[in-house]
């Protein structure tokens, strides 16, 4: 008896769901493919705040211009009611829509293409369940000539290999579940992976930081200078879990993924991805040398530092845990790109709110307070005190950034 | 009492407002709020920082007479400038020109009746006109009484005199009360000494250098239980301090 109960859980786990157009009501398909829409964070996209599940319309920055994601509710006129399994399959591994057009890779089929049919199928199992919404979503927004779907197929040549998943057999399961999960459905990469001039993956250097929506998404290799080296497996795990750790807070679009994908994944899959992150390769301290603490600017920076960011992040940089980030040590502070620094300092942020953290501290806008100068020096202060190193950032660089936060508000 | 009938009295808009809240309450739902208060990025309401140039509310010959009074207020000395350098006709004149200066957000309608000395002002003139016409019927009386003259014209000891007198109300003032007036000049100078220099006074934190205040810092949670021990670090104000501008 015992046995067989155990089988049929495994089964459960393993259900196929080969045909998920008509036939398939399977329960237990539809709940892994429910699982799986949350692992890769389909929502994220497809569904507006506030909006009905699926029916599309969030409209997403792009180096290149605004796109939006359509409607992939089963309604039959608007939404891919009437798509064939193949076509959604198709859709999700080679980046191809109805009748073979070219998507953009907005849509992160560049992460998707490793995933199994068999896990594509349960993702339709389940998308098919959710309420047809009538809402017709024209994509593409794009400004001449990217509009232009052809011009993806010369991308997809220079940028995208379609294919599945390979596990590494030197590897732990765990090891490899964590990698499948960062590389397909998580789409870790779509955000953190540096990107060419064409918005192509570096594939040299994956993971290794990249700024997006005026963010910088930073490196999430095991690092120990401008990544997360530093971080023990269970650091990252309760980061992914509930938005916060003793290092740091999730704000912008890391908050977004946690809200609606790593907080809701299985403990044994976020531990997967934890060792893998932490178990591959790029170990490096690459550590530029920080600028010397009686530098003018550094000397401004560190009265700014003392007067108005002290109170909360403490004279030492260590912050205060789960509510106040440390600023001393963490690769958002020495990252070579200040992106989300300037952003945080400017127009302040908050933290995600997770049922297991859900204080959601914010930071308050400098904006009035600072002028650029100021701005920069502070910044320049942070990145070089406590052991930090990192390049000086510059007045223009947050001028600049000024500028584009205002225009985006 | 008071001629004009008010459009709505407070009986009135008590029974209307009560009307209103009975009539809508089927419809009107409270919002609920998941994770905390909103929040939007860059949403700082901060004041306006008050930035040397004319004056705003005072004419020029108003102005010259409240820098003289402000200087005898807080006379200058070795401890630092006096209220004239620290900029208290300035927060005054700025004060004056904003709402504060005309009673914005006040209830200032009849009945009109006098209060205790807790319930503040009871009558219906806004700062701005009060100070316009105090000033005007202190001048009218120095011209009258001093041949001519203005108070920026007489000596600092006949200043000092001359104030005294409207402190202690000995001073008539054709149709105003020079106790009250008075009262109202030291208050707004004293803020002007020692409110935030975004406001226009206090200048380079003068006021605050004098008596030891940190100004707008919030966080003493080191200092709590340390008795009787000089705070070391400078004054900042909202808007900073000069350490926070490079010299280079
Ligand atoms: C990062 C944002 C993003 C995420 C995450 C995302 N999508 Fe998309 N998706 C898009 C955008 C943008 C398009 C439109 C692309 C185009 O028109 O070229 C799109 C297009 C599609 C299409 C084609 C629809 C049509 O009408 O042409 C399908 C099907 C689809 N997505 C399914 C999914 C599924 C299933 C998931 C989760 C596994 C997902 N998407 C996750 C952004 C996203
Ligand atoms: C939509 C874009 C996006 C996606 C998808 C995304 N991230 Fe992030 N991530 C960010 C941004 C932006 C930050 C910086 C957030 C901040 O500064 O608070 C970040 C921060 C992080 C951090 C904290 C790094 C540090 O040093 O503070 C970790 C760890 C992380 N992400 C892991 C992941 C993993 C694992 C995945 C895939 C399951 C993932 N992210 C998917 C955008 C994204
Ligand atoms: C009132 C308390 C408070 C003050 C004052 C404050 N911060 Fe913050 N800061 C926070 C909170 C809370 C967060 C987390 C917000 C989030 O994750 O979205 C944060 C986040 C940050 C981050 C991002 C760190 C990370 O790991 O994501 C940086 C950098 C930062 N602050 C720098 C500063 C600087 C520089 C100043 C002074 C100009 C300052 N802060 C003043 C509360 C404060």
């Amino acid at each position: 008896m015992y046995r067989s109960l155990t089988f049929a859980v495994t089964s459960f786990a393993f259900i196929a769901c080969a045909h998920a157009q008509g036939a398939t009501q399977d329960f237990s398909c539809i709940e892994r493919g429910h699982y799986l829409t949350t692992l890769s964070d389909c929502a994220g996209c497809h569904t507006t705040a506030g909006g009905k599940p699926f029916a599309g319309g969030v409209a997403l920055q792009t180096p290149f211009g605004t796109l939006i994601a359509p409607n992939i509710t089963p309604d039959t006129d608007t939404g891919i009611g009437n798509w064939s399994d193949d076509e959604f399959v198709s859709a999700l591994q080679d980046g191809r829509g109805r009748n073979g057009t070219r998507l953009y890779p907005a849509m992160p089929y560049t992460a998707y293409t490793k995933m199994s049919r068999d896990d594509i199928l349960a993702i339709r199992a389940y998308l098919n369940t959710v309420t047809p919404v009538h809402n017709r979503v024209n994509a593409n927004q794009l400004p001449f000539p990217f509009n232009i779907r052809l011009a993806m197929m010369v991308w997809n040549w220079l940028n995208f290999t379609p294919g599945r998943f390979v596990a590494d057999p030197h590897q732990s399961a765990e090891w490899n579940r964590g990698a499948y999960l960062v590389q397909g459905p998580g789409h870790c990469g779509a955000c953190h992976t540096p990107k060419t001039a064409l918005g192509g993956d570096k594939t040299g250097a994956p993971l290794t930081g990249a700024t997006l929506q005026g963010w910088f998404a930073p490196n999430i290799t095991a690092n120990k200078h401008n990544g997360i080296g530093r971080w023990s497996k269970d650091d990252l795990v309760h980061y992914l879990k509930t938005g916060a750790n003793n290092d740091t807070l999730a704000s912008g679009p890391m908050a977004e993924a946690v809200t609606h994908s790593t907080s809701q994944m299985k403990d044994a899959d976020v531990a997967a991805i934890a060792t893998y992150l932490l178990g591959t390769g790029q170990g490096g301290t690459d550590r530029p040398t920080p600028i010397a603490a009686d530098n003018p600017t550094m000397k401004v920076g560190a009265e700014i530092y003392k007067d108005a960011c002290a109170p909360c992040h403490q004279d030492n940089g260590q912050g205060s845990a789960q509510l106040f980030p440390r600023l001393a040590g963490t690769a958002v502070v020495q990252s070579d790109d200040p992106t989300t620094l300037g952003r945080v300092v400017l127009e302040g942020s908050r933290a995600v709110a997770t049922n297991s953290a859900p204080t959601a501290p914010a930071m308050p806008a400098f904006d009035w307070r600072l002028d650029n100068d100021q701005v920069a020096a502070v910044l320049t202060y942070i990145r070089n005190s406590w052991g930090n190193a990192a390049p000086a950032v510059s007045a223009a660089t947050v001028a600049k950034q000024r500028t584009s936060l205002a225009q985006s508000r | 009492m008071d001629s004009k009938v008010p459009l709505l009295s407070r009986r009135t808009f008590l029974t209307s407002a009560a009307i209103l809240v009975t009539t809508t309450a089927s419809v009107v739902h409270g919002r609920t709020f998941h994770q905390g208060m909103p929040w939007a990025p860059g949403a700082a309401d901060p004041p306006a920082q008050v930035r040397p140039g004319p004056w705003a509310f005072f004419t020029s010959d108003e102005a010259a007479t409240m820098e003289a009074i402000v200087d005898r207020l807080i006379p200058p000395d070795d401890g630092g400038p006096g209220g004239k350098d620290a900029g208290c006709a300035v927060f005054i004149d700025r004060q004056l020109a904003g709402p504060y200066g005309r009673s914005d957000g006040l209830y200032t309608l009849p009945p009109f009746m006098p209060g205790s000395s807790t319930q503040g002002y009871q009558n219906p003139d806004s700062p701005g006109g009060r100070y316009r016409a105090g000033l005007k019927a202190l001048a009218d009386h120095i011209r009258q009484s001093q041949s001519g003259k203005t108070l920026r014209e007489l000596s600092t000891v006949d200043q000092d005199k001359l104030l005294s007198t409207l402190e202690d109300g000995s001073i008539k003032l054709k149709d105003i009360d020079a106790k009250a007036f008075f009262a109202m000049l030291l208050q707004d100078t004293q803020q002007g000494f020692f409110a935030d220099p975004i406001y226009g006074g206090n200048r380079d934190m003068a006021g605050w250098k004098l008596v030891g205040f940190p100004g707008a810092r919030y966080d003493y949670r080191d200092w709590v239980e340390r008795h009787n021990e000089r705070y070391p670090l400078p004054p900042v104000s909202i808007m900073g301090r000069t350490d926070w501008v490079s010299k280079g």
